[in-house]
């Protein structure tokens, strides 16, 4: 929030430990809302190189990754930075010494780096996509894939009418392709034609989740490509659109390069060449698997998600944006589950309406909220292997879907709270309940016993309850559900009571039902 | 792209440069001090300016035997071929800089002859020691009592012993002496350094001023330093060495150290050229000669004094104003700048100086205030050959000890000039600067100061760049442009520069900068393409660029496929140009040209038509591959209408000067423009001069006009 005594605060730093580079974005927002970047560093620091050979980031790369952190903070500390985070991705992800490195680095810098998964990387980087591209992806029916190939791994979403489907991170790495295929010594041509066997082995996995043939835009974001962008393009822009036969063929032609040869003709570093051909067969051949006629290329990656994100957390942003992402994917994978969708569309409003009329007693935030609704969409989704003890299985089937934007963490909350909402309350002795922290414990508890009494609401599978309003009393809670005129409750009073359990024990007070018809 | 139909009509591209295109680079520096010269001979010019041309060409003339032809005698030692891409022979290139290079020495101690008779009646009378009086004899004897025997040491030159280690271009007598056996020995005196060159006689007595030189006083009392021999002839002498150097920056634990070392280096490499006070008898310089290796070609006999650097105190000598050019003192700004909000005026709009015209103190300012500015965050900078006394040094001390973040990078390694660069640097980082001693393989020539300010509506970055450097002495006596900004493209930019010159970063690609030695050749040539293609679409097309030397053959093969597709090339190109115009197959579409006045033509300007939008940049960097390839060099472009506007009507002067300008010919001579008798003279300095008292006078009246609207609280 931009404060006009001291605007210390509006100074804000994202730095992203990635496994070909450390890059940093410090930016400025001013009162009118406008975001600025002002330094955008980078230097080449090869932490997957070793990783991805022998599982190690190696001492040398520590070191290399320590100094250049310094330099950062000393940047950062020129703009008085107070605000800032640092994520590492997939080969810290990847590396057995990743405490020692994370350790090493704090110590010597005062940086605490976190390590993140695919999907908060995907998050990450959808937030500065979408915002770029904001317009042009609401624009009615088409799907989209979105790309990003990294150095560890590639990041790839499949989008569908704006809301993502499908969201996963695959081993298609530039780096990581480049390190396995070191062996194979025989000219670029014959290191070529691996790399592409190799990704297509990779791609035709993917066939299962993603129907390739139906995307008509590719949405390709990273390093190698907005170099590409440049190359074809020249100026520097926003949002680049490079028509599919362009950017094959350009693939091609760097294609023929070795790695000093693309050092000397396009005067980029070592570490800038060593990934570009690796990354570009993948965008390559995801390309020629679509229909899409162009690729976009917006400038955007994930220094830029977290630095809007960072804002978004500080109240500036709308948290609204991604949680409808992320629901968007949620119920994706409910309908894959064959679920009730209308049921579950209906669990997760009436989850919500109370939610938002019980802040006063649980004090959660608008995440827990997103994480309330999205298991309000999951919850039935075991039954798709059984109806027995299916809130089980909605639990380990959540846990493996990939769910756009819902960090591992994230999900295993989703999953205890689908799992609690019928049977067992909540018990220390369910291993992946104790697994998880105290508070989040705490945050389970409260948001399960949410659904469950939602889920009761809809036991008959007809969306009776439309509209609820909650009249608190000293030890009660009354739910005023309003129905049409002709609609009998008798079900749900009954189910109701068996339901409530858990919420009176976490929230303290009883629940009873209240008609309230003519809602027509 | 243009139709690629277009192309067939036109000749093929040429591939390497045909030699009889090009100049051979040490000819056409030979051609440069010339040019120098003409000007110091020319009776329009005032006297005391005269003999300050005539000091340049001769320092100018120890610069080039230091490094170029040190170079070229070490190649031709070793038989290497020649890498004169003129194919010119390395034997046969010595030959014609030798015979250039002794009839230019000649001209210039011939003028010099002259000078001194013309300064006599003028006032200023150097003599010889007879011509003064008893009276003055017994001062100069007391004065060498006192002051001079103490600083004299005599080295003895021992046959079979190696010749004694004497200061590179330092200067000495020889003294030839006989024993009283009859046998004859060599010694030498080191004329000292540390002792003013000129002793003024009879001082304050009348308006007429009298010099003798410190060497020939020592000359006359030589004797006394040698008791028991007779001292058959005395000789001044100059030994110039090699100091082409390559600095090793690899495992050097301290860079400040490692230069410190080349420095003590640097007087005991080969020598390449004697400079010997003539006449000397035969034994003399047959003795010296074989002492130091030389061939007759190498030495060069002069009529007194040598080395006339010495003399320049007479060019600052107080009371002979009409001896020296008229005063042209910089042009402020319509204010007292100290109380102006640069910062205020920048954020306006872009400002652009010329200098030495105008006054380069806003630039000093603009330091001054970011160091007491709490608002300014950061202060980072390049320092090339900035005096240590300098106010912008000063500063930046000041800042760092405010707590501001003060980056410098200072280069050390320019040439010649180390000595002054290392002491200070150390001063900065004593304060809490961050010091940086250059990069390792690379020069850093670009001239760029970034202040970082935290302003109410948040983060503003402010730009200087230029094409001089950040010195206020040269920025008197230098023609060169600065741009001052705070255009966000730039800022970001010139932070992304200072990330890398820190090694914060790796080099980031640039939205507006082009650097040097990534990119700023390519940005140049398609620039030149870019109008080539229009000319070739049949539009108007011109490029006019400013250098002071056009060596890289790249862009002069550029030039050249420019000019054959009919795009209108002129080039001011002070110094040293390779290639050679009005060879009809090739450069017949362009003039080359040159400007040799009161100021040091300095400014790197590059004008590109650009079908009617004009685009203009300046750069740190020359067009030469040393510069190119080897050096951290910046190009901007003012991008700015009314500083655009400001530097197209300065070119348009400087191009039309018919008074100081030269025109390369085809035989690679030059000629001197002259007004026709229509024409009215056009001196391009003087006018430019004009230009920027006409700018302030009309800031005044706006000023005085301008209307102050009270704004509603």
């Amino acid at each position: 929030m931009p404060d006009s005594d001291n605007n210390t605060n509006s100074v804000i730093a994202a730095i992203d430990v990635g496994s070909s580079a450390i890059r940093m974005a410090i930016a400025q927002w001013d009162a009118s809302g406008r975001f600025e970047e002002l330094e955008n560093l980078s230097r080449g620091v090869a932490l997957g190189k070793d990783v991805f050979t022998d599982g190690h980031i190696s001492e040398q790369c520590i070191q290399a990754a320590c100094e250049t952190l310094r330099g950062f903070r000393k940047t950062m500390d020129t703009y008085g930075v107070q605000k800032y985070r640092a994520v590492a991705t997939s080969a810290a992800r990847e590396a057995v010494n990743t405490d020692t490195f994370v350790d090493r680095v704090f110590m010597r810098t005062g940086i605490e780096v976190e390590v993140i998964d695919g999907p908060e990387e995907n998050r990450l980087t959808y937030l500065a996509v979408a915002d770029i591209l904001k317009d042009e992806m609401r624009k009615g029916n088409k799907e989209t894939l979105l790309v990003e190939v990294g150095g560890g791994s590639a990041d790839i979403s499949f989008i569908r009418n704006g809301g993502p489907v499908h969201a996963g991170t695959y081993p298609l790495g530039a780096l990581r392709l480049r390190q396995s295929l070191a062996g194979v010594d025989r000219g670029p041509g014959h290191r070529v034609a691996a790399l592409d066997r190799y990704i297509h082995t990779t791609l035709e996995t993917m066939k299962r989740s993603i129907p390739f043939e139906k995307v008509s835009e590719v949405i390709a974001v990273g390093g190698d490509v907005r170099f590409t962008a440049r190359q074809l393009e020249g100026a520097a822009k926003h949002l680049y659109s490079i028509p599919r036969s362009d950017f094959l063929q350009f693939c091609d032609q760097i294609s023929r390069y070795d790695e000093d040869q693309l050092v000397k003709q396009y005067h980029i570093s070592y570490v800038e060449a060593e990934t570009l051909v690796p990354a570009l067969r993948v965008y390559k051949q995801l390309l020629e698997k679509t229909a899409a006629e162009t690729v976009m290329i917006p400038t955007a990656n994930i220094r830029r998600g977290m630095l809007l994100d960072l804002i978004c957390s500080s109240g500036q942003g709308n948290i609204e944006e991604l949680s409808r992402e992320i629901l968007s994917s949620a119920r994706e994978v409910a309908r894959k589950y064959q679920t009730d969708l209308n049921h579950v569309d209906n669990v997760a409003s009436l989850s919500a309406q109370m939610f938002d009329q019980l802040r006063q007693d649980h004090g959660l935030d608008g995440h827990a909220r997103m994480l309330l609704q999205a298991a309000a969409l999951l919850h039935d989704i075991g039954l798709f292997v059984n109806s027995r003890e299916h809130h089980k299985h909605s639990q380990y089937l959540i846990g493996s879907s990939e769910i756009f934007g819902l960090s591992a963490r994230d999900a295993e909350i989703v999953g205890n709270i689908a799992r609690y909402h019928r049977r067992a309350m909540p018990q220390r002795s369910h291993p992946s309940y104790q697994n998880l922290e105290a508070a989040e414990r705490m945050e389970v508890c409260k948001l399960a016993a949410i659904l469950k009494i939602a889920n009761a609401l809809d036991k008959d599978h007809t969306q009776k309850v439309q509209r609820l309003e909650l009249e608190h009393q000293d030890s009660e809670i009354v739910l005023k559900a309003h129905t049409r005129s002709d609609t009998d409750l008798a079900l749900e009073q009954v189910t109701l009571q068996k339901k409530a359990d858990l919420f009176e024990e976490i929230y303290g007070k009883r629940v009873t039902l209240q008609q309230i018809p003519g809602a027509d | 792209m243009a139709n690629e139909s277009l192309y067939s009509r036109f000749p093929a591209p040429i591939e390497t440069p045909p030699p009889e295109l090009l100049i051979n680079r040490e000819l056409s520096l030979l051609e440069f001090n010339r040019r120098v010269w003409r000007e110091g001979m020319d009776p329009e010019t005032p006297l005391l300016e005269r003999l300050r041309f005539l000091s340049i060409v001769l320092s100018n003339l120890d610069q080039f035997f230091l490094v170029r032809v040190a170079r070229l005698k070490t190649q031709s030692l070793a038989n290497e071929s020649s890498h004169c891409p003129t194919g010119i022979s390395n034997a046969d290139l010595l030959d014609a800089i030798s015979g250039k290079a002794h009839d230019l020495v000649n001209d210039v101690y011939e003028s010099f002859a002259g000078l001194v008779s013309d300064l006599r009646q003028a006032g200023i009378a150097l003599v010889s020691l007879d011509e003064l009086d008893e009276e003055a004899h017994a001062v100069l004897d007391e004065k060498f009592e006192s002051e001079i025997f103490p600083a004299l040491t005599p080295l003895a030159v021992k046959q079979k012993r190696p010749f004694p280690l004497l200061f590179n271009l330092s200067l000495n007598l020889a003294v030839r002496l006989q024993l009283r056996d009859g046998g004859r020995r060599l010694a030498v005196v080191q004329v000292p350094a540390t002792l003013p060159r000129l002793i003024e006689i009879h001082a304050g007595k009348g308006s007429q001023k009298t010099f003798v030189l410190l060497e020939e006083v020592v000359a006359r009392n030589v004797s006394r330093l040698f008791l028991g021999y007779k001292v058959l002839e005395t000789r001044m002498f100059r030994i110039t060495r090699d100091a082409d150097y390559e600095l090793d920056d690899e495992g050097a634990e301290n860079f400040i150290h490692a230069v410190e070392e080349q420095l003590r280096r640097r007087r005991i490499n080969e020598p390449v050229r004697l400079e010997l006070q003539s006449p000397a008898s035969p034994s003399l310089t047959r003795l010296l000669q074989k002492s130091l290796r030389l061939t007759d070609a190498d030495i060069y006999p002069v009529r007194c004094p040598l080395d006339l650097r010495g003399l320049l105190t007479l060019c600052d000598l107080p009371g002979f104003d009409t001896l020296r050019y008229p005063l042209m003192p910089p042009v402020g700004m319509i204010a007292p700048i100290d109380r102006q909000d640069l910062f205020a005026l920048a954020a306006r709009e872009d400002l652009l100086f010329h200098h030495p015209y105008e006054s380069f103190e806003p630039v000093v300012e603009l330091v001054r205030q970011a160091s007491v500015d709490s608002k300014v965050l950061a202060i980072k900078q390049t320092l090339y050959r900035t005096s240590g006394d300098s106010p912008i040094v000063r500063a930046l001390e000041a800042a760092a000890l405010n707590g501001k973040q003060v980056t410098v990078l200072v280069e050390l390694t320019a040439r010649f000039d180390e000595e002054r660069n290392i002491s200070w640097a150390r001063k900065l980082e004593t304060a809490g600067a961050h010091v940086i001693y250059g990069l390792e393989g690379f020069k850093t020539h670009a001239k760029i100061l970034l202040i970082v300010r935290r302003e109410p509506q948040g983060i503003r970055r402010y730009v200087h760049l230029s094409t001089g450097n950040y010195n206020d002495r040269t920025a008197r006596l230098y023609t060169d442009m600065g741009l001052l900004t705070s255009r966000e493209d730039i800022g970001s930019d010139a932070s992304g520069f200072f990330n890398a010159i820190t090694g914060f970063s790796d080099p980031p690609s640039y939205q507006k900068l082009a650097m040097a030695p990534l990119g700023l050749r390519e940005r140049i040539i398609s620039l030149i393409e870019r109008e080539s293609v229009r000319a070739r679409e049949g539009q108007q097309s011109l490029i006019r660029a400013k250098m002071n030397s056009l060596i890289d053959l790249p862009l002069v093969m550029a030039l050249c496929e420019a000019a054959r597709a009919g795009v209108n090339i002129q080039l001011c190109v002070r110094g040293v140009c390779m290639l050679r115009p009005g060879l009809p197959d090739f450069s017949g579409n362009l003039k080359i040209f040159s400007i040799i006045d009161r100021f040091l033509e300095h400014s790197r300007v590059f004008h590109f038509y650009n079908g009617g939008s004009d685009e203009v940049y300046l750069s740190s960097a020359d067009w030469m591959p040393r510069n190119l390839d080897r050096r951290i060099e910046l190009m901007f472009p003012v991008d700015c209408r009314a500083a655009r506007r400001k530097v197209l009507q300065a070119l348009d002067i400087i191009f039309s000067d018919n008074t100081k300008a030269w025109d390369l010919q085809t035989d690679g001579s030059y000629a001197k423009r002259s007004p026709a008798t229509d024409e009215p003279p056009i001196r391009s300095q003087y006018k430019l001069y004009e230009a920027a008292l006409r700018q302030l006078e009309q800031q005044l009246q706006e000023a005085h006009f301008q209307l102050r609207p009270i704004e509603a609280r």
